[in-house]
């Protein structure tokens, strides 16, 4: 440590209390033709800090991949846009903002600091080359090393994965495996660079039951052990529970809900959240059979009692919903999304509310929790 | 039939898979394998001069012949009386002798066909061609053989060409995308319309007027006459006025004796052009007797500007070089907008994508990722291109547009062929044999690029 730290002109020590990134009112539209442009994502806000493992979770189409894909500037724009927000990251050579940064720029960057895994492991390799050309090119398009250290490399991240007899399947094409070694490759890939951060976009959702809980392993123990950060995308709250530290929840590009796993498990305040929870199918005891049909989100959301239980319901805060019609008092801002905001209403616990008068005297912080959790059994 | 694996895909090995049970794809392999091999391995033989009697030639093989010899039909073939007669006459004298002898005639008998054994025996040793003789006596195996190896070789040269500004051309509109896609392939649509035969003869035709001015200098040498012809009568202060056609005041149709004014100031002109002494010009322009004073700028223009050297070969390579410019230039079409359309659906894979994500520049992604996926479509496709340029080049060739003889193509060989059948004697085999030819490699190559298309798809392969 002491070495590194000379041998850098600026010696930085790992500074795990500073957030690695922060999402600040981000918004990015697609043109539609001659309809007006559809509003992926408004106003959302998240940071992630080093180590820890950031979910996002959220119904299909909700703007997930679009928060991720800004991130390395991979929407294509045209159709997009990005109307609005910044995205700061403490890059190696200080803060930058990613969505200003310029074409080489933004390159030297991706699968460099910032890596990303896709969803589809069975179509996100080249179908021409070995699994080894893939891997020690990722290599070789940041690092300056030779052919014969970048193989080395590559079979160290091979292995890392957990691919077993990595020298020999350097050699072998992508179709000679199956989709969980494709993801664990795809991994290798992305892990090649020790980026700080790793945006994985429904790293499991394309895998069986079993494989999906090892490749979550995986990541959560390659995340430990090097001091990296996850951004893990998924609409499957039974993952989410194991495998991360902060959650934020979205619906319709906007962010409704953010807080600490346990206290989101154990206190959700936003009733998609709790329509969320609800819906998660649970092992239940004997006794508890007699009712034993899921309860579904539209039950929950439905129901307007359930959105006068925010702490500060008396005065009037309520959770934004796009289905309802606004409260009396709104007060927006004159800005997109201006009738909604991100409220802290409890330590450590944000809600996205609508903007009423009594949201708009309260003092609100950014979305900010630096929260792990504690070493998993 | 043993039942195709439904989970074949275009891997290397499906395809190597599919290809295997492919019968006219391998025929077709094999036979081309052994006429390219013959043609172009034969070239170095056909284009160069063969030995004659009398000392070495300078005549190409394929153009080598024996007039007397002319249309003589495939040696297997029963001779006419006629062309026995000739077969006759064409034995060397010594051994048409021994030949009499030994049949106890004279020469003479022999040679008018007086005794039927001597006569066979006669035919059995004259010189005969396997394929025939054509018009002027050249063997029309080595003909064909060295128009295969012309047509084969446009044929190749002028598919790669369409490949390469094809994929090129389509991998940039559908890399690039959104109105500039749309453009470039409306400029493509527009060229579908356009008649392309006509285009490619009119490429050619204006491609002939540049050859022209670029090998023989007509365009050069008038230049030359006239800006002379003003020099001069610039100098030349008394023009004698007449009724004959003048050029700037002087009249050319006068004579011009070596003590003329214009004859003088001619050779000085020439002497600055040639860098020879005024003497030197004025004995070489001395040699044309009686001329008037227009011969005598044609014969400075012909010194001050000579043909190019080399100009026949010059002529039939730059042709050559026209033609297979101008079917390549037409026939690109379809490849670009096959690769475009290959381009369009590989841009949206998640592995395109991955690459982006990971920090790879446009231009790697389009070569290392892109055009290798693009592979395939490229081998079917030049493989179906080649027997459509061939084919092209043989039309125009028929026509008398393409390559021009002496040179010999499929083409033009079978348009002389044709010329040759006539009522009062057929002389099938000038015509046939080109046909035949052009017509089965034109077959094999299109079931090889069939079945190359089957192999790389596969939807078509799990039939
Ligand atoms: N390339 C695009 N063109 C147009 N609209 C897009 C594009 N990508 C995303 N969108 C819009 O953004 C919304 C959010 O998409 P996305 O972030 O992919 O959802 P998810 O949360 O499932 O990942 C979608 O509803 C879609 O309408
Ligand atoms: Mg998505």
């Amino acid at each position: 440590m002491t070495e590194t730290a000379v041998a850098n002109a600026t010696p930085q020590p790992p500074n795990t209390q500073a957030p690695i990134l922060s999402v600040q009112s981000l918004a990015v539209s697609f043109e539609n033709g001659r309809a007006p442009r559809v509003q992926a994502v408004d106003g959302v806000r998240m940071t992630i800090y080093p180590k820890q493992t950031l979910a996002v979770v959220g119904e299909s189409g909700c703007g997930k991949s679009v928060t991720a894909l800004s991130m390395l500037q991979l929407i294509p724009r045209p159709p997009g846009r990005f109307d609005r927000g910044r995205i700061m990251f403490r890059s190696d050579r200080g803060p930058v903002d990613l969505l200003t940064l310029g074409a080489r720029e933004i390159r030297e960057i991706r699968g460099n600091e910032i890596a990303m895994i896709f969803q589809e492991p069975m179509t996100s390799l080249n179908p021409v080359y070995t699994i080894g050309n893939q891997i020690t090119e990722a290599i070789l398009l940041h690092q300056r090393v030779g052919a014969a250290q970048a193989r080395e490399i590559a079979i160290k991240a091979m292995s890392d994965v957990g691919i077993p007899d990595p020298e020999r399947r350097l050699k072998a094409y992508p179709h000679q495996f199956s989709g969980g070694m494709r993801q664990r490759v795809m991994i290798a890939m992305a892990l090649a660079c020790q980026p700080r951060l790793l945006l994985a976009d429904e790293p499991t959702t394309a895998l069986d039951v079993t494989i999906q809980a090892q490749i979550l392993e995986l990541i959560t123990g390659l995340k430990d052990s090097r001091d990296m950060a996850v951004m893990l995308i998924t609409h499957d709250l039974g993952v989410v529970a194991e495998n991360s530290d902060v959650v934020c929840v979205m619906y319709a590009g906007r962010v409704v809900e953010y807080a600490k796993v346990f206290d989101l498990y154990d206190a959700p305040l936003h009733p998609y959240t709790r329509g969320l929870l609800a819906s998660i199918p649970k092992m239940r005891t004997k006794a508890q059979t007699r009712q034993h049909r899921l309860v579904t989100i539209r039950e929950i959301v439905d129901d307007e009692t359930q959105f006068r239980q925010l702490p500060g319901a008396e005065n009037g805060v309520r959770p934004w919903w796009p289905w309802h019609k606004p409260p009396a008092d709104l007060t927006p801002r004159d800005e997109p999304a201006g009738d909604y905001d991100l409220l802290e209403v409890a330590p450590e616990h944000w809600v996205g509310v609508w903007r009423t008068d009594a949201v708009q005297h309260r003092e609100s912080r950014e979305p900010d929790i630096g929260y792990r959790v504690p070493a998993r059994a | 039939m043993a039942e195709p694996d439904p989970a074949s895909t275009p891997t290397p090995n499906g395809a190597s898979r599919q290809w295997r049970r492919n019968v006219p794809g391998l025929v077709g392999v094999a036979f081309l394998a052994l006429l390219v091999a013959a043609c172009l391995g034969s070239l170095p033989w056909t284009l160069t001069a063969a030995a004659s009697a009398g000392g070495a030639s300078t005549v190409p093989r394929y153009n080598a012949g024996d007039p007397s010899a002319g249309r003589l039909p495939p040696a297997w073939w029963p001779p006419d009386a006629e062309q026995s007669e000739r077969l006759v006459s064409l034995v060397p004298a010594e051994q048409l002798q021994s030949i009499a002898d030994h049949y106890g005639i004279t020469a003479d008998d022999l040679l008018h066909a007086r005794n039927q054994a001597a006569t066979a025996e006669a035919i059995r040793s004259a010189p005969k061609p396997i394929l025939g003789t054509d018009v002027l006596g050249r063997s029309l195996l080595v003909r064909c053989l060295a128009g295969g190896g012309i047509s084969l070789g446009i044929g190749i040269a002028a598919a790669g060409i369409s490949v390469i500004i094809g994929t090129l051309y389509g991998a940039f509109a559908g890399y690039v995308g959104g109105k500039t896609d749309a453009v470039l392939m409306r400029i493509v649509d527009i060229l579908y319309g356009l008649p392309y035969i006509l285009l490619v003869v009119l490429i050619a035709v204006a491609s002939d007027a540049l050859i022209e001015e670029f090998v023989s200098r007509s365009g050069a040498r008038d230049a030359w006459s006239s800006r002379t012809v003003a020099q001069i009568s610039s100098q030349i202060s008394s023009p004698t006025p007449g009724p004959s056609p003048r050029l700037e005041g002087i009249d050319l149709d006068q004579p011009a004796p070596a003590d003329d004014p214009f004859t003088r100031a001619l050779a000085a002109e020439l002497s600055r052009e040639t860098h020879r002494t005024e003497d030197q010009a004025r004995e070489q322009l001395s040699r044309h007797v009686d001329a008037t004073r227009g011969d005598l700028l044609a014969a400075a223009a012909l010194l001050a500007r000579p043909p190019r050297e080399g100009l026949a070969s010059a002529r039939v390579f730059l042709d050559v070089c026209t033609l297979l410019l101008a079917i390549g230039g037409v026939s690109w079409l379809t490849m670009a907008r096959v690769i475009r359309g290959q381009v369009l659906s590989l841009k949206g894979q998640p592995f395109v994508e991955a690459a982006r994500a990971a920090g790879a520049s446009p231009s790697r992604i389009f070569g290392r990722h892109l055009l290798p996926n693009l592979l395939g479509p490229i081998i079917v496709y030049a493989t179906l291109t080649v027997p459509q340029a061939i084919l092209q080049e043989s039309f125009l060739s028929f026509l008398g547009i393409g390559v021009k003889p002496p040179l010999p193509s499929w083409g033009n060989l079978a348009a002389e062929g044709l010329s040759e059948l006539n009522s009062f004697r057929s002389n099938w085999w000038l015509l046939l044999f080109p046909c035949l030819l052009l017509a089965v490699s034109l077959l094999a190559l299109n079931f090889v690029g069939e079945g190359l298309r089957e192999a790389f798809d596969p939807k078509r392969a799990r039939r």
